[in-house]
């Protein structure tokens, strides 16, 4: 027999017309449901991200086909994405059915769903969807059985849930009805190619035809106009990420991780600084609200909600939609709460993680302008005090700026000021120039470059601070002032290269620096000295130790310099047992986001936190290379109660112990 | 209602001092500077008072020294006072406390400033003499070392500290000279709109010869870093030696303990 | 030279701090006459003269007419030198007395050499030598720059001051006790911190001791707020307090940069650590090479001998 079926079986070809009505009015119901939601994104600023199309539709097609970013966390993503396969086939399956049943049956005369084809497409749909059925049934499961903690559940999961069960469910049983009257008993070979169709049919087998007939009327009907509902509902419930998730792939910011708008400041005419309310925002900022499926894979990896501050990332993205939709002028500052905004450190586990591509950071550092250079509100007295130092002195300690080069004395290392002709100006930053724990790394560094005769040369009381913790702080008007006055120095001097120890200062003065006009060969240390290993001016004597690495933030997430720092241990003789929380899952030391400066008053410590993951790998030396991670942990060390049983060193007292060979 | 405020550049306290070539004063290069934090207080105070008349009454920013106090005067009109005037004095160390009070008399005589506010001392000199030698000067009438102030009905009721954390009560009415202390409120951090408003603010430079009519009463012969005695004191030993030893050199140095 | 030496009263009673006055005085090989505006009975014990004008009748403080008071008091004895403390009466009154009489006026004094004033400066950190070109001069003396030693003794010869009523458009209203609240270090004179070094909670207490023995406060560094051993309104440091006390006693503490930030400003500083290398040497008068758990008990028992 012929391995086909008639398309409109029973229903017959009358349905054709209020099918497509229906279908019709449910996809306006849709498109109309968008629309309405387009008007609320547009209350935010202009912002462009159309350029570079073909960068962002091959983004789409890698995020949302391949489900890249949703199978990063393995157990639930795969559980999305066999859904999302299964689904989509069986959608592909039904625009199939409406192209011959439609244009190319009636129009051409031509039917394609027979023979072998129709059978592949036979088994593959009844897979297909009973994988979806099954992958459903998991995620249920998991939300509605298992629980994890901090998934949300609202009446939306109930019924987007209930509506796609139904559907698949009752597809199951049109079609085992259907194969009940036309193939399980007539074509049992054929029926072999809908396996599901036919289980779910085989009870239907012994019903009198009449009845089957009413039935499966009955049921296609209430599966179609189910069918009707999903679409009509899509703008209105979380099943808007279907279109929002997917687009927000299309909108990706395309700039280097962690580029922030640089505020004119010579714009007289600017009368707003920073984010007030969801029109301060930009339009992309409000679409990411609908974007956000709350997941919670951001607020289960912000450090900050992890020690119980009462920030979480997807609550605020949440609570800007909410803002945006149904109170535009409430103040999104008082909404979201100031402890919170000051909380984050600005990490980025939240971007890197998501999978709907939403962008907190920008929004948080967005209100803290808003709160600093509008209100002239701070996260606490002690950070008026560090900007204030920053100010006057360029150094958050308020320590004299002549004495910034103090560190350096009686090394091998040239002050611009007296001799600039250098291989590199060796940006030293505040913590490594002041602080006596951290002036390690800069004297370590200087025996390195020597080592390796790489001539060195450091600003010394011309160097000013950076501005990267005023800057994530919301203060832009001092960046840019203190930005300024080290631009101005850097180019007076004709600096070709910069190195840095700090990732913060890296970050800053490679990225950030652009937009002030400065741009140049910045490198970090770790991969510097790693060039100069690879390149065999350096040699390394190596001794062999035990140790676990800290990948910072700044040099990690954001710049993805996570292997050059292990080579360089290994080379050194170091034997690596790595954290749970390591590489780009890294967990914050707490001091990033300005924070730095401000004291840690809500919750748990985050430093004493991530020091205790480094003792559980039992080395006892935890190796970082960034001069605030090196405070926290040292801080972290004593306060955690670890000491003695663990040490402390940056990467550069490491190189410098073994230089030889 | 027209206010005076008399402000001081001053150097961080933070830096290390040097003494200039002509040893009277602290050579300047390598120093950062800064409005003298008593004056920051008086600045405030002024906005606030500004501020809680309905914006009606006009604030004058007033600050002697060469072209970098433009900096400190920028500041206080960011923080919301309305004009500034810079009397430009390249030798303003020079100048005893005497003098730097009748160049501001001079300035403020036919003026008619109703209220005059200024930081208790200065950071630097620290003579405490400028603000009452001005209201002396005016025939206004004057209390020094505020951490309190209300203002209702040309009455200042005023909070001094005294010693020991006592304060005391007065009232006085104007037109008055008030020297503030530290924490008499807190100084407002300027919002950006505010630096970007002042740059378009009034700001007038008089050379100081306009207002310089007073010879000086006294003049800095020496200026000079106090003699380390031998640096630090490293006490090692027995510990009741040390103890005897410690106490002896605190009754000598310090006079805290008796 | 004769020198007018303004002594201080407040609620009934002469400052002590009056008599550094008389030790000034001596210094400076002057002839003593003091003026107070107070009471009979708070005169003060010094064999000399003591113009008098009761406080009952001219109120507490009044600057207008104090200064008429003091000013009548150096006419009669045509002071050559008006002589105040550096106090809040003190900065108040000397401008208004110096502008009156045409006098320079030198502020706190912190000793005298080969005749000539030393001043202090920049927040303590420079002197200055300052000569004087009026014929007479009113001088403020730093508190504690002139000890009076021994026990004040004499019988003074009253001459009482009367003047008419003096008008003024000031009005005392009265005092304002100091506030019981929680720990402000930035206001003093004596701080006794606590560190790392002090081992564990309990012994805190044995450093809040030695503070109260030396009438002063307890501090403590960041890691001892953080490990709960002492609340955070005692940390001294950048995200703690900024302190300013005459002196400052660092026990255990290593001298983190932050924590040297907070306190820098002091004017004599203290430390008793283990380690003779520790930082805070570098801000330490006197460094005391000890066990902190030794020596402060120690200290505090000879301290309340």
């Amino acid at each position: 027999m012929e391995a086909t079926r008639e398309i409109y079986w029973n229903v017959g070809h009358g349905v054709v017309w209020p099918m497509y009505v229906f279908s019709f009015i449910a996809m306006a119901v849709c498109v109309y449901g968008f629309y309405r939601r387009l008007v609320v994104y547009r209350q935010g600023k202009r912002l462009n991200r159309f350029d570079r199309l073909r960068v962002r539709v091959n983004l789409v097609f890698r995020n949302v086909l391949a489900q890249t970013r949703v199978l990063r966390v393995l157990g639930p993503g795969f559980i999305h994405a066999l859904f999302f396969w299964g689904f989509g086939f069986l959608f592909i399956g039904t625009l199939l059915v409406m192209a011959q049943a439609d244009i190319f049956q009636p129009l051409f005369g031509v039917v394609f769903l027979k023979g072998t084809f129709y059978k592949l497409f036979s088994l593959v749909l009844d897979v297909a969807g009973l994988v979806a059925l099954v992958m459903l049934v998991g995620l249920q499961v998991r939300r509605f059985f298992a629980k994890p903690e901090g998934l949300e559940t609202i009446r939306d999961d109930y019924v987007v849930h209930a509506l796609l069960f139904t559907i698949l469910a009752t597809g199951f049983v049109v079609e085992g009805v259907r194969m009940a009257a036309t193939e399980i008993r007539n074509n049992p070979n054929l029926s072999l190619y809908s396996p599901v169709g036919m289980l779910v049919g085989k009870p239907f087998v012994g019903m009198k035809l009449d009845a089957l007939f009413l039935t499966h009327k009955a049921l296609w009907w209430f599966h179609f106009f189910l069918a009707m509902g999903f679409i009509a509902v899509i703008p209105f419930t979380k099943l808007r990420h279907i279109f929002t998730t997917s687009a927000n792939y299309l909108f990706t910011d395309l700039a280097p991780k962690g580029t922030i708008s640089t505020i004119n400041l010579e714009d007289e005419g600017a009368a707003q600084f920073g984010a007030a309310k969801v029109a301060d925002l930009t339009w992309k900022d409000i679409f990411d609200a609908d974007a956000c499926t709350s997941c919670k894979r951001c607020q289960d990896r912000c450090p900050a909600f992890a020690t119980g501050k009462p920030l979480s990332p997807m609550k605020m993205v949440k609570q800007i939609g909410e803002a945006a939709f149904s109170n535009p002028q409430a103040g999104l500052i008082e909404a979201v709460s100031q402890d919170a905004l000051w909380a984050c450190t600005t990490c980025r586990a939240c971007q890197e993680i998501c999978p709907a591509n939403i962008e907190h950071v920008n929004k948080i550092l967005e209100m803290r302008r808003n709160l600093s250079l509008m209100e002239g509100v701070f996260a606490g007295d002690e950070v008026r005090t560090a900007t204030s130092n920053v100010e006057v002195n360029g150094n958050p300690f308020g320590l004299a700026f002549a004495a910034r080069g103090e560190w350096a004395v009686g090394l091998d290392v040239k002050v611009m000021e007296q001799d600039s002709d250098v291989d590199i100006l060796y940006f030293v930053g505040c913590y490594a120039s002041f602080d006596k724990r951290n002036r390690e790394i800069a004297r370590n560094f200087i025996k390195i470059c020597n080592a390796a005769r790489v001539r060195v040369g450091i600003l010394s009381k011309e160097e000013k601070c950076c501005g990267e913790p005023m800057r994530k702080l919301g203060n832009e008007y001092l960046y840019q002032m203190t930005a300024a006055e080290n631009i101005e120095r850097i180019k007076g001097y004709g600096v070709k290269k910069i190195v840095t120890t700090c990732p913060h200062c890296f970050n800053t003065l490679g990225r950030d620096y652009k937009d002030l006009g400065l741009e140049l060969d910045v490198e970090h240390y770790s991969t510097f000295v790693h060039g100069l290993i690879t390149s065999k001016r350096l040699k390394l004597k190596p001794e062999p130790f035990e140790f676990t690495y800290h990948d910072s933030c700044y040099l990690g997430r954001y710049m993805d310099i996570f292997d050059a720092p292990r080579a360089i241990l290994t080379t050194a003789g170091g034997r690596l047992t790595e954290m749970a929380k390591s590489g780009s899952e890294s967990f914050c030391c707490g001091a990033g986001g300005g924070r730095i400066v401000a004291e840690e008053k809500i919750g748990t410590r985050i430093n004493v936190e991530r020091v205790k993951m480094a003792e559980a790998t039992g080395a006892p030396l935890l190796v970082s290379n960034c001069p605030f991670c090196l405070t926290m942990f040292e801080d972290g060390i004593k306060t955690g109660d670890c000491e003695g049983k663990l040490k402390a060193l940056d990467l550069a007292e490491i190189i410098a112990a073994r230089i030889g060979g | 209602m027209k206010i005076l405020v008399c402000i001081k550049q001053v150097p961080d306290m933070e830096s290390r001092f040097k003494v200039n070539n002509s040893g009277v004063w602290y050579e300047e290069t390598d120093l950062a500077f800064r409005m003298n934090e008593y004056d920051e207080y008086a600045v405030e105070q002024a906005v606030q008072l500004k501020e809680q008349s309905g914006n009606a009454p006009d604030v004058t920013v007033l600050s002697i020294g060469p072209g970098r106090v433009v900096e400190a005067l920028k500041k206080a009109l960011a923080m919301g006072c309305d004009r500034a005037v810079h009397i430009q004095d390249d030798e303003y160390y020079l100048k005893d406390s005497w003098q730097i009070a009748s160049i501001i008399a001079a300035y403020a005589k036919d003026l008619n400033f109703d209220l005059i506010f200024t930081g208790m001392q200065s950071q630097d000199r620290g003579s405490a003499q400028v603000g009452v030698t001005v209201a002396e000067l005016l025939g206004f009438s004057c209390a020094t070392t505020l951490v309190g102030f209300a203002y209702g009905g040309n009455v200042i009721t005023a909070k001094r500290e005294l010693e020991g954390g006592l304060k005391s009560v007065i009232k006085l009415r104007l037109p008055a000279v008030v020297t503030c202390q530290l924490g008499l409120n807190t100084p407002r951090y300027p919002t950006l709109p505010n630096i970007m408003k002042a740059k378009k603010k009034e700001m007038l430079t008089h050379p100081v010869a306009d207002f310089l009519k007073e010879g000086a009463h006294s003049a800095t012969e020496r200026f000079y870093l106090p003699a380390k005695k031998g640096g630090g004191i490293l006490l090692e030993g027995d510990v009741n030696d040390m103890v005897d030893r410690l106490v002896e050199i605190l009754k000598e140095k310090n006079a805290v303990v008796r | 030279m004769k020198a007018l030496l303004v002594s201080e009263y407040r609620e009934g009673k002469l400052l002590d701090a009056s008599y550094e006055l008389l030790a000034f005085a001596d210094k400076l090989g002057a002839e003593k006459t003091m003026v107070l505006i107070g009471s009979e009975a708070a005169a003060p014990r010094f064999n000399g003269k003591v113009y008098l004008a009761d406080a009952a009748k001219y109120g507490e403080y009044n600057p207008d007419v104090h200064k008429k008071i003091v000013l009548e008091a150096a006419q009669r004895e045509n002071s050559d030198c008006v002589v105040f403390l550096h106090s809040s009466y003190g900065w108040d009154l000397a401008p208004r007395v110096a502008t009156a009489l045409k006098a320079a006026q030198i502020s706190e004094v912190v000793s005298i050499v080969d005749g000539k004033f030393e001043a202090t400066c920049c927040n303590g950190k420079m002197r200055r030598m300052v000569s004087l070109k009026t014929v007479k001069t009113v001088v403020t003396i730093q508190a504690g720059a002139f000890s009076f030693s021994g026990e004040p003794q004499g019988t003074p010869h009253l001459e009482r001051l009367d003047p008419a009523e003096i008008a003024s458009c000031l009005e005392f209203v009265g005092y304002e006790a100091a506030e019981a609240k929680a720990v402000d270090l930035t206001r003093a004179e004596v701080i006794v911190s606590a560190g790392r070094g002090v081992g564990k909670k309990d012994n805190v207490q044995a450093i809040a001791a030695l503070a109260k023995a030396l009438g002063g406060e307890l501090g403590a560094s960041r890691p001892v707020v953080d490990a709960g051993w002492v609340d955070h309104s005692h940390q001294v440091g950048t995200t703690g307090q900024t302190v300013s006390p005459k002196l400052y006693v660092a026990c255990g503490i290593s001298g983190a940069i932050q924590h040297l930030a907070g306190m820098k400003k002091s004017d004599f500083v203290v430390a008793i650590n283990k380690d003779k290398h520790a930082p805070i040497g570098e801000v330490a008068d006197v460094l005391v090479v000890a066990d902190v758990l030794q020596f402060v008990p120690a200290l505090t028992a000879r301290l309340l001998k």
